[in-house]
């Protein structure tokens, strides 16, 4: 019988569609029910199931009535007895009356009036129908939701009940019957006060008005949706204090978030993830260097997120202790609900490209020649070389006279299709409530044989076994596939191995074989070689998964235990065919895996207790999670085909390793919350965290937090009704411990150091006792209004945090043996102010909502133990009272016009006029390491978002900008293609027509010259503007009338377009100034040609049923 | 169940599971207080694998890049490029100091740790190697940088430059007592010699007093090797391709899974069968160096498809060749040139297994033209050229740099982390 009527809820989908309802004449004194379930069979034609147990002691009936409809007669027959019915489709299930809950034994009064049917419609303000709207008889299970036209029926409703009607995004109301069994229509009312809302945090949740913390959230919903690979991805732009960047255009790779700043020097400054409860380790989803990482959250699907919350104070995120110094970002994902079932199914499918590729047009095969055989000219004749003499160096002709130039980008790029489909299915009862979805993703690349396929399910699922026990799980699985091609950061990277080759060059020979690289045929590798000849991608499966105990123990104390696992197992396979430049002749296959499990229990006890006034919360906890990572790479050579593509074929080994690390954290927490008469707010946190990564004495860190909140319009005095405000402060501390390693504090003798295949140890690092957590101590102070009934809304705030004991792997002197130690070596400071506007306004018909973002963030070094200043890398510094990520180079001070203005030393070294001025800070006559000045910073002054949804009639339509300006870009493959000679890569037809020629034609693009590297040291002419306005999203759907889809039996239909990047304002001479190629923030903003971000056209579609 | 005993359960599992354990060590490394006698052997070949690995593959041809025996592949100014890399700033230069200071500590580290055990004859010859692979890094330290700072024991204090003269006593101090303690290249290595040997120490000792001009003590140092019976002159193609052969006194075997100097694909292009990124390739001198009929020439140089290759390390990508370091022609050369006119048979002799007539020249100075040019096509791409042209005063005229450039510059990295470190004359900062 129950899985009779559970399939038919899930299948009977008309459930509220039935036609007039049937009526019955009967008469008869004591009749057995069976005999008059067959009597409305014959009459109606409606079968009556029933379990033979059940009516057995059921009282016989005397009844008399004409023309009754079918569900009053029922009602009727039934009404003395322990059974209840429902009506399905043309059947009745005849099944035993709910148990009344205990403590409300009185609900079957004998004097009770007969209950009802009610129908009704929902609305919103405007009169159109809300389909999907939770109705609910209050205080019992009966509940139904609106079909596509906001009708609704509910039947056996006591008179006197009163209705819940529900919607998201909406305010919900409850409605008195009074007896009526018709409604008037309800209207709702749009959620518009941000205070109303219900956001997450840390180990729970609260209402937005007794937050006293800084907490941004973002709900994805299908208007404002955007073709994201990863959570991440989504939220750009979203939130003030958020900073995302995307890595490059690659599907799957990684993107840069930094909240609030700069929060550490270690690692990617990456916030800690907190999915579905679990604290998730990034660890890039690659194992083998191809150029680029991939983003772990690329693994999970971003259609399964109901919200992201993002913890940005100390106050919020103190909770998570030692991981939170950079942020929290907390991801929930969507659960079932009690009511009817939902079923949706979406389907996107759309093209990609590599947008802008016009900004860096490359010279003609005649501009090229011309060029380099100035340069060449340039260089006979300066050094005096003859005709004849050995270094005189012969002009460069085209090869190929008279056959067209070859498009090299043309060559390797494409415009690339992606597809997207997906189902899930809302489900539930007041005791189980469930959530399954799955989807099918299938993204091609820019970049030919390039592609991203991922296949996610999820389920997530609660039953509540008695009133104080409650189960529950929470699952994702997902397979991944990444064909992956090189990025900006391997060799043989398809940008830089394609743009700046000789336009008159070739990939393949007449007879067909390919022309190879660095050799006289061709400057660079073949791109078209590379990527035909390999065959690299990278399988990835991920189970992440959280099962729980709910345990209430007395009224507002709950127990909570929970296991989570995040388990991911990765193939990374680059298989070199024998064909290929790295294929060492005879093929080469790098098989490297890796299993890396992430465990957490966790313990919770949760009370809550309102005191007269006072609304008391208090949290304390327990969790360990225990981190490995196992790993393995075996290289082989020699396969008999490119056909054979595993190691056991390979005639030779050439490397093989595993390896195996572990870490574990152990913390203890604690939280209390008080609000007194919803007016002033205080929350005090405390965790207690010990890492294995320390040293048994340094171990243990202590996270408090504090912080207060005032709803001044909660008070008396309050005069302005339509405004709420409310003023927060916090203090508290975070710590980190990432971007070092597991065993980062012990001296180790490590093995591996073999020779001659006999066993080798060598000491590999001398280890840190002293090594411990970074600290930051974060104060923030934010104001939230909303004003004109919530038409306005305002979040302001401003923080100031202080970074202590910064963790850094501190250049050392290589006598000391080692050319670096993980220390703990410094302070830093971010000061920042962020603000949201939103506005809710009707103009017209239109409704315009609007979310603008802006924040105003500062990095300073405030101290760096035992120097001023650090030199990394090649062209930035750390330095104390300096931003972290400032580009220290040679400022360009202009072009020599004339060889008597270069000076001496210079001019004895070979510099003339047409070669660009650095200035010589200490005029020592030379430039070197002290005449590098900080010019500028990958930093932006300010960063934000905007974005606009539209309502009209059935359309809808988003329009969502970011932008990021003051911050500098250092166009290193400028290094390349404005070179002007000094090699043979094609040059960029800019560099070409500004190149200095004579005096007075330049004074920033310096002369052709060959065999001098003087032009193209790092300097600051390389430096450029990245400031950027970029329509990130446009979005456009269209809701199918509810009188059409309602024949079709769904609930809703939109259809939508959508594009993404379709134009992006600055004034950056690259494609694209947002990428970076190194995610450390010391090395942000720095484009080695990396794939910019892609143009997105795409279409689809949302069905409801 | 009851609320009390699902409480219970959870707390009683806490406990039980370990859920509490925070001391994790490393599976692939030990502390280094653990190390002990049984140890000694991994410890010494630590060693040959950090001296061998860590300098970085152009180490071991650095001289010949800024020698004029190699250039960029790309082609161009050979002086524009000897000057670009020696530069205060230049990775390979910063590559070099780390790395035999790197490998250093790992050799005085096997030193210091040896102290504390018990004297026995394998702590005697692995001592013996160590004092060998250091005297090894100091001679490479010095002939690059002339002053450097000597480390008898690891520090981590800034140190500051010792005086050259220092360092050499300090190399020969090492060298003689390699020569006591290390094993015998047959009684105890049994001819292997991919492992250091008396003679090895024997070998470089004629090397570092030839560099010092000390030319009888080099001469007799180099005679004692010749006259050992133990090596004899032999053909390239057993030497340069892994052969069994009669003239290596010492050699890095640098098997593939254990090198990260993968020399080979330097030389080689893409278009070769064994392929290889074709980072440098011979001038235009060294191709023109050979006399006809000398058997050196297709081991040492070869033209593929239009491209001069260097083809002294013929595994390519494919994997890495063993790195020769010293073998008993450089002896037949040493003798000669410390000898000077005397010397003239064992320049003749070498001449004759390389299939060249013999010489007879005229003077002192077309004698010792006759030496350095038979050095610099004998050894070719095995680090020799520069230093040789330095030694004999020779590399301002020969290679047109200016004076200062024949000594490295100290990297620019170390110093601005150590104020100790002075710089050499020429190199401004």
């Amino acid at each position: 019988m129950k899985l009779t009527s559970l399939l038919l809820v899930l299948f009977g989908l008309q459930v509220s569609l039935t036609a007039s309802p049937q009526t019955i004449t009967f008469s008869g004194k004591e009749v057995r029910l069976e005999k008059l379930f067959n009597e409305i069979k014959s009459q109606t034609g409606y079968l009556v199931m029933y379990n033979y147990k059940m009516i057995r002691d059921a009282k016989p009936v005397t009844i008399a009535v004409q023309n009754e409809p079918l569900p009053s007669f029922m009602q009727r027959v039934l009404n003395r007895q322990s059974l209840d019915f429902s009506i399905h489709n043309k059947t009745i299930i005849i099944k035993r009356k709910p148990e009344p809950p205990t403590g409300e034994t009185n609900t079957q009064q004998p004097t009770q009036p007969l209950p009802i049917d009610v129908n009704g419609k929902v609305t919103d303000e405007s009169g159109a129908p809300l389909s999907g709207a939770t109705v609910k008889v209050k205080g019992t299970n009966q509940v139904t939701s609106s079909d596509a036209g906001g009708n609704f029926s509910l039947k056996n409703v006591k008179e006197g009940a009163v209705l819940e009607v529900s919607y998201i995004g909406f305010v919900a109301r409850e409605i008195r019957l009074d007896g009526k069994n018709s409604m008037p229509v309800i209207t709702l009312q749009k959620e518009e006060s941000k205070m109303s809302e219900v956001v997450v945090i840390g180990y729970g949740f609260q209402k937005r008005r007794e937050v006293s913390a800084a907490v941004a959230s973002f709900k994805p919903t299908e208007e404002n949706s955007r073709p994201a690979l990863s959570a991440d991805q989504m939220i750009q732009g979203r939130m003030p204090g958020v900073q995302v960047s995307a890595g490059s255009g690659s599907p799957g790779s990684s993107n840069r978030v930094a909240i609030r700043g700069i929060g550490s020097l270690s690692a990617t400054n990456e916030p800690l993830y907190v999915i579905d409860g679990i604290p998730v380790v990034q660890q890039n989803a690659a194992l083998i260097n191809m150029g680029e990482n991939m983003n772990p959250l690329a693994l999970l699907n971003p259609n399964d997120i109901e919200s992201v919350e993002v913890l940005k104070d100390a106050a919020s995120a103190a909770i998570y202790g030692s991981r939170a110094t950079n942020g929290v970002i907390i991801i929930t994902t969507k659960s079932g609900r009690a009511g009817k079932s939902k079923f949706t199914v979406d389907y996107t499918t759309g093209i990609q490209q590599v947008p802008n590729l016009h900004k860096v047009k490359m010279a003609s095969s005649e501009q090229y020649l011309q060029v380099i055989n100035e340069a060449i000219d340039n260089f006979n004749t300066q050094n005096n070389y003859l005709p004849g003499s050995t270094n005189y160096m012969l002009r460069k002709e085209n090869p190929y006279p008279g056959l067209p130039d070859t498009d090299w980008m043309d060559l390797v790029l494409r415009t690339a299709r992606t597809q997207s489909a997906g189902f899930s299915v809302t489900s539930g009862t007041d005791k189980t409530k469930l959530y399954i979805s799955g989807n099918y993703l299938n993204q091609e690349g820019a970049v030919k044989t390039q592609k991203f396929e991922r296949y996610t399910g999820k389920l997530n699922l609660s039953h509540k076994l008695n009133n104080w026990l409650e189960f529950g799980a929470n699952t994702n699985f997902s397979y991944s596939k990444n064909d992956r091609v090189p990025g900006s950061n391997l060799g043989s990277t398809i940008m830089a191995r394609s743009l700046p080759q000789r336009p008159f060059d070739r990939p393949y020979k007449p007879n067909g074989e390919y022309y190879v690289g660095g050799t006289e045929d061709l400057v660079y590798h073949n791109p078209v070689q590379i990527l035909n000849e390999e065959n690299t991608f990278i399988n990835s499966y991920r189970m992440l998964g959280n099962f729980y105990g709910n345990l209430t123990l007395a009224k507002g104390l709950v127990f909570k235990s929970a296991f989570g696992a995040d388990l991911t197992y990765t193939v990374d396979n680059v298989h070199y065919n024998e064909k290929h430049p790295y294929g060492t002749g005879v093929g080469s296959l790098t098989d490297a895996r890796r299993l890396a499990s992430n465990l957490l229990w966790e313990n919770t006890l949760n009370y809550n207790k309102t005191f007269d006034k006072l609304d008391f919360g208090a949290l304390a906890g327990y969790s360990y999670q225990k981190l490995n990572n196992s790993t393995s790479s075996i290289e082989g050579r020699g396969f008999p085909s490119p056909a054979f593509d595993v190691l056991s074929v390979a005639s030779e080994i050439t490397n093989a390793s595993t390896g195996l690390s572990e870490s574990a954290l152990l913390s203890l927490f604690g939280r209390t919350n008080f609000s007194w008469d919803g007016k002033y707010l205080l929350a005090l946190s405390l965790r207690a965290d010990g890492s294995s990564k320390f040293a048994p004495n340094n171990r243990w860190g202590y996270f408090p937090a504090v912080s207060a909140g005032w709803n001044i319009s909660n008070e008396n005095f309050w005069r302005w009704q339509h405004t709420q405000a409310k003023i927060r402060a916090s203090y508290g501390a975070t710590g980190n411990q990432d971007g070092i390693s597991s065993y980062a504090y012990q001296a180790q003798m490590s093995g591996g150091m073999n020779y001659g295949l006999s066993s080798g140890i060598g000491v590999t690092t001398n280890g840190n006792m002293n090594l411990t957590w970074e600290t930051a101590r974060q104060f923030d102070v934010g104001i939230d209004l909303s004003l004109l009934k919530g038409k306005l809304n305002i979040t302001a705030d401003y923080f100031l945090k202080n970074t202590d004991n910064l963790l850094y792997s501190k250049p050392e002197p290589a006598t000391s043996g080692f050319t670096s130690i993980i220390s703990n070596i410094g302070s830093m400071r971010n000061t920042g102010l962020e603000f949201l506007v939103g506005t809710n306004l009707n103009i017209g018909k239109v409704q315009w909502s609007s979310d603008f973002n802006i924040s105003f963030i500062k990095n300073k070094l405030t101290s760096l133990i035992g120097n001023d200043a650090l030199l990394i890398g090649d062209n930035r510094t750390l330095k104390v009272g300096e931003e972290v990520g400032s580009h220290y180079l040679y400022k360009q001070l202009g072009i020599y016009q004339d060889d008597k203005d270069v000076p001496e030393s210079f001019y004895k070294n070979g510099v003339r006029a047409g070669d660009v001025i650095y200035e010589d800070i200490d005029n020592n006559g030379a430039i070197d390491v002290n005449d590098r000045q900080i010019v500028g910073s990958s930093n932006p002054d300010f960063f934000g978002g905007w974005n606009n949804s539209f309502r009209y009639k059935n359309f809808d339509l988003n329009i969502f900008f970011t932008y990021s300006s003051g911050s500098e870009v250092y166009a290193s493959y400028r290094l390349t293609v404005d070179r002007l000679g000094n090699n043979f890569a094609n040059i960029t037809e800019r560099a070409v027509n500004e190149r200095w020629t004579g005096p007075g034609t330049s004074n920033s693009t310096p002369r052709a010259i060959y065999g001098s590297t003087w032009n193209t040291q790092n300097s600051s002419r390389f430096i450029e503007d990245g400031s950027y306005i970029r329509l990130r999203s446009l979005n456009l759907g269209y809701t199918l009338p509810a009188n059409v889809i309602g024949r079709l039996k769904m609930t809703r239909v939109r259809v939508f377009a959508q594009a993404d990047n379709l134009f992006l304002l600055t004034n950056y001479s690259g494609m694209d100034p947002e990428v970076t190629s190194n995610f450390d923030p010391q090395f942000l903003g720095q484009d080695n040609l990396i794939l910019p971000q892609l143009r997105v056209i795409n279409f689809g579609l949302n069905i409801s049923f | 169940m009851n609320r009390l005993t699902f409480i219970t359960v959870v707390f009683c599992a806490i406990v039980f599971t370990g859920c509490t354990k925070l001391d994790f060590y490393p599976h692939s490394a030990a502390s280094p207080d653990n190390v002990s006698e049984k140890d000694l052997d991994p410890l010494m070949k630590g060693m040959y694998n950090a001296v061998q690995n860590f300098p970085g593959r152009e180490s071991y041809i650095m001289y010949d890049l800024v020698g004029g025996n190699l250039t960029t592949a790309s082609g161009g100014n050979v002086l524009a490029f000897i000057k670009n890399i020696m530069r205060t700033d230049y990775s390979l230069v910063r590559q070099d100091w780390n790395g035999y200071f790197r490998a250093l500590y790992q050799v005085n580290n096997v030193l210091q740790i040896m102290e504390r055990m018990p004297d026995t004859d394998k702590k005697t010859q692995v001592a013996g190697v160590a004092h060998f692979l250091r005297a090894y890094i100091y001679y490479n330290l010095t002939t690059r940088w002339g002053d450097v700072p000597l480390l008898r024991v690891n520090t981590s204090e800034l140190v500051s430059r010792t005086a050259q003269a220092e360092i050499w006593k300090f190399i020969e101090e090492d060298l003689l007592a390699a020569m006591t303690q290390a094993p015998g290249f047959i009684t105890g290595l049994n001819g292997d010699y991919y492992l250091a040997s008396r003679e090895a120490a024997q070998a470089l000792m004629a090397r570092v007093k030839l560099a010092q001009g000390k030319n009888s003590e080099a001469a007799e140092y180099a005679e004692r090797l010749i006259t050992s019976g133990l090596f004899q002159l032999d053909r390239f193609e057993k030497i340069f391709r892994k052969q069994d052969n009669k003239e290596v006194i010492f050699a890095f075997e640098n098997l593939t899974e254990e090198s990260s100097i993968t020399l080979s694909t330097l030389f080689y292009t893409y278009a070769h069968p064994v392929k290889g990124s074709y980072v440098y390739k011979p001038t235009d001198e060294v191709m023109n160096m050979y006399e006809a009929g000398d058997n050196r020439r297709a081991m040492s140089i070869d033209t593929y498809t239009n491209l001069d290759v260097i083809n002294k390390y013929p595994s390519g990508q494919a994997g890495t060749d063993p790195v020769i370091i010293i073998r008993l022609a450089e002896m037949y050369l040493i003798s000669a040139e410390a000898q000077g006119l005397n010397g003239l048979n064992r320049l003749n002799e070498l001449r004759a297994a390389r299939n060249l007539s013999a010489l007879n020249p005229s003077s002192v100075d077309e004698y010792q033209q006759a030496v350095a040019l038979e050095r610099r096509r004998e050894l070719l791409a095995e680090g020799f050229r520069w230093y040789d042209l330095v030694r004999t005063g020779k590399a301002v005229d020969a290679l047109g740099i200016e004076p200062f450039r024949t000594k490295f510059p100290v990297p620019d990295y170390e110093r601005l982390v150590n104020e100790n470190l002075g710089q050499n004359d020429g190199y401004v900062f």
